[in-house]
């Protein structure tokens, strides 16, 4: 039976050495691009009609694109739309990210579950959002950590717990996406493996194995989506935070 | 402000990038390919470029064209809303100024009508007075000549009677009586008088 973290093995196409950084051309740089170029294609090949009544696929990226503005607008505000552009990016880029890992075809890889590049994404929109609280409202910021209409008397308590879990948030934020494309590869690869090794010995009940494999499927496709639609729901919570405080 | 943001995931990198190299030293070869240290640098820079490059994209060329999309719909909308409003509005003014060339036409016409009226009732009026003094005079011309029909037949009499007095005296008494003395017998006798 095949190993089923094979998958996520980083294996360097074009080798890049630039100092102490090794920083190859690996497949999951190409599938980055690869999740740049089908997202850009799309939006591009969709609204090159310029339809008043839009196609199908001149749907497809209306929707998307009135789902994230609906998404930052009810989140964050109306001010929030200024930052639409990098929301959108991020939600287009993860969501191509978590769907093209689910393409069965050769070499595949799903760079979303990688903890290295989720973990980057959350500290960027972490720290975006922190210098963002700052800028807006200078030293008042600092008022987000007490919690309103607290007794004085717990503040001692409260304030280092509203810090910690402000701090915290990159590390959920990136986990919740990391774990979740990991391990459900990993059980979708687990389930196909017992497909195989049993078929080999009894046929029939292989369907067992086939059918969890089918429905995981399924399952996936949702994941991979609603994951990329939690980064990018919480993301605009912490811009709303970040722009109007409670 | 929209530039810091953008300058905020390269912080992220360099500060993702002092952490791998941190781990770099450290011989990787775990089980997990996630927790491969080795790997991070490569995937962090390439994250940053193809995030960065997808960024771009988005924000000059494709987020443009989909915004220019929907504006030009609701422009277009919008347009066509006003000028439902607008011909509504037409439509209710030629409403109005049907009703009201309606009823005036109702006046106009009440107005003739009673014109016509009062213009009929005068005629009948004058044509009944005129009737009414044609009638007068006959009546009067009529009075007057059965008046003198009347006298004339007096006289009449009246001679008669002088003649029929001067004969009954002549043959009964034989007086010879003048017409002037008949006459006055006559007058006298017929107003009463022995």
């Amino acid at each position: 039976m095949a190993d089923p973290l094979q998958q996520f093995e980083i294996k360097k196409i074009v080798p890049i050495q630039i100092g102490t950084f090794d920083l190859s051309f690996t497949n999951s740089s190409l599938w980055m691009l690869v999740a740049v170029g089908a997202a850009y294609w799309v939006l591009i090949a969709g609204t090159r009609q310029h339809a008043l009544v839009p196609g199908r696929l001149q749907s497809v990226v209306e929707l998307t694109y009135e789902f994230v503005a609906g998404m930052v607008r009810d989140n964050a505000g109306k001010e929030g739309l200024r930052y639409f552009p990098l929301v959108f990016t991020l939600f287009l880029f993860i969501l191509m990210g978590n769907m093209l890992g689910m393409l069965p075809v050769p070499f595949g890889f799903t760079f979303t579950s990688h903890i290295i590049v989720t973990f980057t994404l959350a500290m960027g929109v972490f720290i975006g959002v922190t210098v963002l609280g700052f800028l807006l409202h200078g030293a008042h910021f600092l008022h987000f950590f007490v919690p309103q209409g607290a007794p004085k008397v717990m503040l001692p308590l409260l304030v280092p717990i509203e810090i910690l879990s402000y701090c915290v948030r990159p590390i959920s934020l990136s986990v919740r996406l990391f774990v979740n494309m990991m391990a459900g590869h990993t059980m979708m690869k687990v389930f196909a493996g017992f497909i195989v090794s049993l078929f080999s010995f009894y046929a029939v009940p292989a369907i067992a194995p086939f059918a969890v494999t089918v429905a995981l499927t399924g399952f996936e496709f949702a994941v991979a989506f609603l994951q990329a639609y939690i980064f990018t729901v919480l993301t605009c919570i912490y811009l709303h935070d970040a722009i109007h405080m409670h | 402000m929209q530039r810091l943001l953008g300058c905020v995931f390269l912080t992220a990198f360099f500060f993702s990038m002092i952490v791998s190299a941190g781990g770099a030293a450290e011989p990787g070869g775990s089980a997990l390919p996630q927790l491969d240290s080795r790997t991070y640098p490569s995937q962090i820079f390439w994250l940053v470029v193809s995030f960065g490059l997808l960024y771009w994209l988005l924000k000059t060329k494709a987020i443009p064209r989909i915004a220019d999309i929907l504006e030009t719909r609701q422009d277009r909308i919008n347009a066509d809303l006003d000028r439902a409003a607008r011909l509504r509005a037409e439509a209710e003014a030629a409403l109005k100024e049907h009703d009201r060339i309606v009823a005036q036409a109702q006046a106009e016409a009440q107005r003739r009508l009673r014109e016509a009226q009062d213009r009929i009732a005068a005629e009948f009026a004058r044509h009944q007075a005129q009737l009414d003094a044609d009638l007068a005079r006959k009546l009067q011309d009529a009075e007057a000549r059965i008046a003198a029909a009347k006298r004339a037949a007096l006289n009449e009499i009246t001679s008669a009677a002088v003649e029929l007095v001067q004969l009954a005296s002549k043959r009964l008494a034989g007086l010879e009586i003048g017409a002037e003395e008949a006459r006055a017998a006559v007058r006298k006798a017929a107003s009463g008088g022995t």
